[in-house]
């Protein structure tokens, strides 16, 4: 029996309990390769797919999931969903969309056809790892690896809804442990295309090196307040540990501390951010969110304004606002909302300007989850980069922390950059952000 | 789960492909999940986890894939694909399965597939809710949290296993949220175990709930933290999270057989305070991190890793065994059939020492008590470590002062381990779930309250 009329079966028992329901079905093929010491030590072939089911009955939802495929376990998939409904509260703004669009990606644009064969993928895999390791004073490459994947989103729902996305993507990392007498360093960096050919191997191998050579000899700088600039793979990082800020269902449950603050100016004016699903340049493109909403793209702050917070059906729903198209829902979880790729407008500043003086730049962040309140937006991070002056490093740096307030930060913007770049991920494009007086503990 | 038939004859395929070793790990798992927000149900979810892990090895290359599928075609696809660039004439013989069960060392009653006791694991929630809300008008809000499991395993190996086994886990958090104005801080309190919904005779909701609201009325009234190199005092049970991520990680043959652990050519030397003794224990019943057998099919047992600061044993699965050349620990774990096995941790805990925590206290002239502790993570190639302080003290000459917040305590996992001086008497256990190459799997840590003599100290005074 073909998914379509799988979903159907599904649909119509939960139609016949006098019900309402969505159905998203995952599936996936995916290929991993991971070497070690001039052999493959990991290579991964899997195949998945999961149903998870939503249902409304009695203004009461219940969810339910199976990676079982057999006609008992979806029956079951059905009447767990039912019961699990009858425990929850009355939700009167949660409802299944009426929409009956018919959504569906380009797969020519988001997953081409890629011929290349495995054993290419594992000649990337086993070079990457030779050339690394190669490098002066590298002891081994303890992580790296090649992934192609490819998932596939099917949402189907009693009111007729038929959306699809599929999407490839092809990723390679490296990351290097040097020694030199009794220091040591591991740094490595990753790359994101749609197609093999795209992959930059020689590229990622300089980088990874780099990253970890510069860094070897860090050492802790003096405690005290610094300018700082987080570079492009730690900033977008920094916002998504606090992207709750925007989450209309966190303003909902009374946690989002941004809940009140609509139109008011909560940045410093040069911050302008806008989430762009629809971007294809980057992974986090959605042409529907995860009730099968159109996605659209959708200003946040705009000139230091929280200009508005991201919803799905149910948080519109009771702020009597409409879906900005951000419901977030997976086969096993219930609907939330989320951004899909925050980008951040190109400032005026250049590079002379933003370098100018004394200043850090950020390279990482530890503890990124573990050390951050997204509710009072205190953080406090293991971190390291470089202490920077007119443009030039004077000192690498490890072993410090750094600490202070992400809600108060945002109003000490010195200097937006007038360049945007994607982090490896292509998962947000944002420009260099100068920052003033971040605790720093050394 | 599988046919044995049909285990046999994929298993003999991956054979007739030229591999030394093949197994197949069968899983069907059933959760619930409740969530709560003050005293309303928000979510009730449950589902079914399904699915076939295939591991080639040829030689010290291993290949695994995963399946939802249980066709024989399907297995087979997974294997030829695998092993499509080291096929080559076949090197072993399967051996006959000989099933044996493991011994029942962790006890379920109230298990999901019997009933998923919503009612009441809510009225606990609930309890534990109106503990939180009693203690203070300044606690908002609470997040309540029980989640039950029951993973079925079966798995088959070209040399001859066959077994089974049932893993239940439950675990019933209470996060407590504190508002005062513009302010707002949090207090968490979990409970958990590797049997049924039994524990709820076990556990009291109104700790949970008074616990949780006690922490978060302390963080918000909590005072910037000093920075800098300082002593501290790190409380017991989740405290050993430290000692779990700057050590416990490298001490898994997943890292020393790769040399990316600071410690993989220290056998037997010292590379702790004398003060500390370390065990990774699977032992332990109906504790979070034990298990009956690892999911390589291998007996748990009781592993001491440090002795009196001495290393004593690394964490071995079958790779980490073959690469290394040290007996296996029964450490193979992983969460899912979707990850190969890899050496990983289970109770692991610093052993408790003969220290008093007044002691530890008055030896310090400037420095921090961590009461509780957050997650953290910890880079195995150079042992570098971070973790959030989630309930902490200023300690000024020899006394405790204040509470402070957003704390990190950062060093490396050699460094740390030396710095230990004293080592109290009051262990405890606490639940946590741990990620890394194989998923997550649940591990407990824990310690007595110790005193680390230097490590870095990020705050915001």
């Amino acid at each position: 029996m073909g998914i379509a009329s799988q979903a159907e079966q599904i649909l119509d028992r939960v139609r016949a309990a006098g019900a309402e329901g969505d159905l998203i079905i995952d599936q996936g093929e995916a290929l991993s390769l991971k070497a070690k010491d001039g052999a493959l030590e990991e290579h991964k072939v899997t195949s998945s797919q999961v149903f998870g089911l939503r249902v409304i009955k009695d203004h009461r939802v219940g969810t339910a999931y199976s990676e079982a495929a057999d006609g008992e376990s979806l029956a079951a998939l059905v009447d767990q969903a039912l019961l699990n409904a009858s425990y929850a509260a009355v939700e009167a703004h949660e409802k299944i969309l009426t929409n009956a669009l018919k959504l569906e990606t380009q797969d020519a644009q988001l997953s081409p056809d890629d011929s290349t064969s495995v054993a290419e993928k594992i000649e990337l895999a086993l070079a990457i790892e030779a050339r690394l390791a190669a490098k002066p004073m590298v002891k081994n490459v303890p992580y790296n690896g090649v992934q192609d994947s490819v998932g596939e989103r099917r949402v189907y729902s009693t009111t007729g809804l038929e959306a699809r996305s599929k999407a490839r993507m092809m990723h390679c990392y490296a990351y290097a442990l040097i020694e030199s007498g009794d220091k040591n360093a591991m740094e490595g960096i990753g790359q994101a295309a749609r197609r093999f050919v795209e992959l930059d191997p020689d590229r990622l191998v300089d980088q990874a090196y780099q990253n970890t050579f510069d860094i070897l000899h860090g050492a802790a700088i003096p405690s005290g307040k610094y300018d700082v600039i987080f570079d492009e793979e730690i900033l977008p990082s920094l916002f998504q540990v606090f992207s709750m800020m925007f989450s209309g269902k966190s303003a909902k449950d009374g946690v989002n501390p941004m809940r009140d603050k609509l139109g008011e100016q909560i940045a410093d004016s040069k911050l302008t951010v806008r989430d762009l699903p629809l971007d294809t340049d980057g992974f986090g493109y959605a042409l529907f969110d995860g009730e099968g909403t159109p996605a659209q793209a959708l200003c946040l702050i705009q000139d230091g304004a929280l200009s508005s917070l991201i919803h799905n059906s149910m948080t519109a729903s009771y702020f009597n606002s409409a879906s900005t198209g951000h419901g977030t829902r997976g086969p096993r979880s219930t609907l939330g909302v989320g951004v899909h790729q925050l980008e951040i407008d190109a400032g005026t500043a250049d590079d002379a300007a933003l370098q100018a003086g004394e200043y850090l730049v950020v390279t990482d962040l530890s503890g990124l989850h573990s050390g951050a309140n997204p509710i009072s937006g205190e953080f406090s991070f293991g971190a390291s980069g470089y202490l920077c002056r007119d443009g030039a490093r004077v000192q690498p740096v490890r072993g410090i922390t750094v600490a202070g307030n992400f809600y108060e930060l945002l109003r000490r913007i010195q200097l937006v950059g007038s360049v945007q770049h994607w982090n490896w991920e292509r998962s947000a494009k944002m420009p260099s952000i100068r920052f003033t007086d971040l605790s720093v503990s050394g | 789960m599988l046919q044995v038939t049909k285990a046999e004859d994929v298993i003999d395929h991956g054979l007739s492909l030229g591999a030394d070793f093949a197994e197949l790990f069968v899983e069907r798992s059933l959760t619930n999940a409740i969530s709560t927000l003050s005293n309303q149900v928000q979510s009730v979810e449950s589902g079914i986890d399904f699915g076939i892990g295939v591991r080639l090895v040829f030689g010290s290359k291993v290949l695994y894939g995963y399946t939802n599928k249980t066709e024989a075609d399907e297995l087979k696809r997974i294997m030829g694909e695998l092993a499509a660039m080291d096929l080559r004439d076949p090197r072993v013989l399967m051996q006959a399965f000989d099933y044996s069960a493991p011994v029942e060392h962790h006890p379920a009653h109230r298990i999901l597939s019997a009933d998923a006791d919503v009612d009441s694991k809510v009225a606990y929630l609930m309890a534990a809710d109106a503990a939180a809300r009693a203690s203070s008008n300044l606690i908002s809000q609470t997040r309540g949290a029980c989640r039950q499991k029951e993973q079925r395993i079966e798995i088959f190996n070209s040399e001859g296993l066959h077994t089974t086994d049932a893993r239940n886990y439950v675990r019933a958090t209470l996060t407590a949220i504190a508002a005062d104005g513009q302010d707002q801080a949090t207090g968490m309190w979990s409970d958990g175990g590797l049997l049924g919904w039994e524990i709820k005779e076990q556990v009291d909701p109104k700790k949970t709930g008074d616990e949780a609201a006690r922490q978060a009325l302390v963080n918000l009234s909590a005072k910037a933290c000093p920075s800098g190199r300082m002593p501290v005092v790190i409380g017991n049970g989740f405290g050993g999270v430290i000692f779990h991520e700057a050590c416990g990680h490298l001490l898994e043959t997943t890292s020393v057989a790769k040399k990316a652990s600071v410690f993989h050519d220290k056998m037997g030397e010292m590379i702790a305070h004398e003060a500390v003794s370390a065990v990774d224990d699977g032992t332990m019943a109906n504790e979070w991190g034990s298990i009956n057998i690892d999911d390589e099919g291998m007996q748990t047992q009781n592993t001491q890793l440090i002795k009196d600061g001495r290393l004593t044993s690394f964490l071995v699965d079958r790779l980490g065994a073959e690469q290394t050349g040290f007996e296996r620990t029964g450490s193979g774990r992983r969460e899912s059939y979707k990850y190969a096995p890899a050496s990983r941790m289970r109770n692991t805990f610093i052993e408790a020492g003969d220290a008093e925590f007044d002691d530890m206290i008055s030896s310090i002239d400037r420095g921090i008590y961590a009461a509780q502790m957050g997650g953290g993570s910890v880079q195995p190639g150079t042992g570098e470590f971070n973790f959030a302080v989630t309930e902490g003290y200023y300690i000024e000459n020899g006394k405790i002062q204040y509470p402070v917040k957003a704390a990190t305590l950062i060093s490396t996992g050699p460094a740390v381990l030396k710095e230990i001086s004293m080592v109290g008497k009051d262990f405890s256990l606490a639940c946590g779930m741990c990620g890394s190459v194989s998923g997550a799997v649940p591990t407990s840590v824990g310690q007595a309250t110790l005193k680390v003599d230097e490590i870095l100290v990020g705050g915001q005074a």
